[in-house]
């Protein structure tokens, strides 16, 4: 079907939602029992993951390749962010100094691990809430570093390569603009990044983080960039979770270009949010058409899902060196949490 | 950003990351720009880690 499938079979073993005394991302205490961290506090940390799906030497594959069935051995590597000692925290409730440590993690892992020959793709991404299917609690991310081009990132290039033929423009600076023009699917924005409910949004509650500025990756962020990512992360997050007064699930991914080699400067940096809920009870599932076709159907429209969340977005504050630049949900010209 | 790696007992690498109070004041200059290029065709010698410390515990 043109897709690779990871054949991890160990992973049926991990840690499975262990109790809060138990959790293995939580620092190694004085006399308490060992975690992943053999130390009693720690700011952020990366880890290789102990139940990795690729491994930089992995074993032989189980079964032989044929000709109809071909195999290759799970090269990659998989990693583990802590973001912070504190069990019952999530990235939400984490200052937003905490935030821009993290940012910089990233971009320091997604420079590491780009150095690897066998890395073509370099995903980071965190999947919160047992909605999703998190096996831990603790406040946590992950990398993995492919041996080749993810289908979906290959999507969005091969639109944004022809985009970029046909308008020589590209796609997601149009998209920014049309959205900031437009004003109704913005959620939140400031200097360097938009927050928005994308015009085809196939979660109700789907928001897109775009840099306003053409750049591909993590490693072409200026300071001020990593700064005012960070703001716009702790808006967006921090409205998910007071939108229904509760933790709120979501798959967060980066998409940046390739580490292949290749030139991408067509491609455009983002961040997507993939939510579960459609209220604060029901789940949006991927059924038959999303599962099987690929088509998905989406029972609200983004621009009122946008509304909502707007009203709940907050100007963030830093701790030290005054209020900084608040990233704002205005959007049309009304005051934020005007709808 | 500082970072220290040590080696777990079964041979995976863990990064600890520690921070200077730079994160505290956002600014509007761009002084940090121009990080080093993540690429294979660009890769840069800042890839490798910083104040590493190789420890086996």
């Amino acid at each position: 079907m043109g897709e690779w499938v990871a054949t991890a079979t160990h992973r049926q073993t991990r840690t499975f939602l262990p109790p809060a005394d138990f959790c293995p991302l939580c620092p190694t205490k004085p006399g308490g029992f060992p975690t992943e961290i053999p130390e009693p506090t720690y700011d952020i940390v990366a880890f290789e993951n102990r139940f990795p799906s690729l491994q930089p030497e992995p074993p032989a594959p189980a079964v032989e390749a044929t000709e109809l069935y071909p195999v290759r051995p799970g090269v990659g590597v998989c990693e583990v962010l802590v973001y912070t000692p504190i069990h019952n925290s999530t990235l939400a409730g984490e200052p937003v100094e905490q935030i821009h440590k993290l940012v910089q993690v990233w971009t320091d892992r997604f420079r590491a691990l780009s150095a690897h020959e066998f890395v073509e793709y370099v995903f980071i991404f965190e999947n919160k809430g047992e909605a999703i299917g998190v096996t831990l609690h603790h406040p946590h991310g992950q990398i993995y570093a492919y041996p080749f081009i993810p289908p979906r990132v290959e999507r969005e290039l091969t639109q944004s390569r022809a985009h970029k033929d046909a308008t020589g423009r590209c796609l997601l600076c149009d998209i920014v603009a049309d959205e900031t023009a437009d004003g109704r699917r913005v959620v939140a924005k400031n200097d360097s990044f938009a927050a928005y409910i994308p015009f085809f949004a196939r979660y109700p509650y789907e928001v897109h983080i775009a840099s306003t500025r053409h750049l591909q990756a993590l490693t072409d962020m200026s300071g001020a960039e990593q700064r005012d990512l960070a703001a716009i992360l702790k808006s967006v997050i921090a409205a998910y979770d007071k939108l229904f007064d509760l933790s709120f699930p979501y798959m967060m991914v980066l998409h940046q270009r390739p580490v292949d080699g290749g030139v991408y400067d067509y491609y455009h940096f983002h961040v997507e949010f993939y939510p579960p809920l459609r209220t604060a009870t029901k789940l949006k599932y991927l059924a038959g058409s999303e599962s099987g076709a690929g088509m998905f159907i989406n029972d609200t429209l983004a621009e009122e899902k946008a509304a909502e969340l707007r009203a709940h977005v907050r100007p963030v504050v830093w701790q030290a060196g005054g209020a900084g630049k608040a990233t704002t949900g205005e959007a049309t010209g009304e005051e934020a949490g005007g709808d | 950003m500082q970072r220290r790696q040590i080696t777990l007992e079964d041979g995976r690498y863990l990064i600890f990351y520690t921070f200077e109070e730079e994160t505290a004041a956002p600014s509007n200059s761009d002084e940090e720009a121009g990080a080093p290029a993540d690429s294979k065709r660009r890769a840069e010698p800042d890839a490798e880690p910083q104040a590493t410390e190789e420890r086996r515990v």
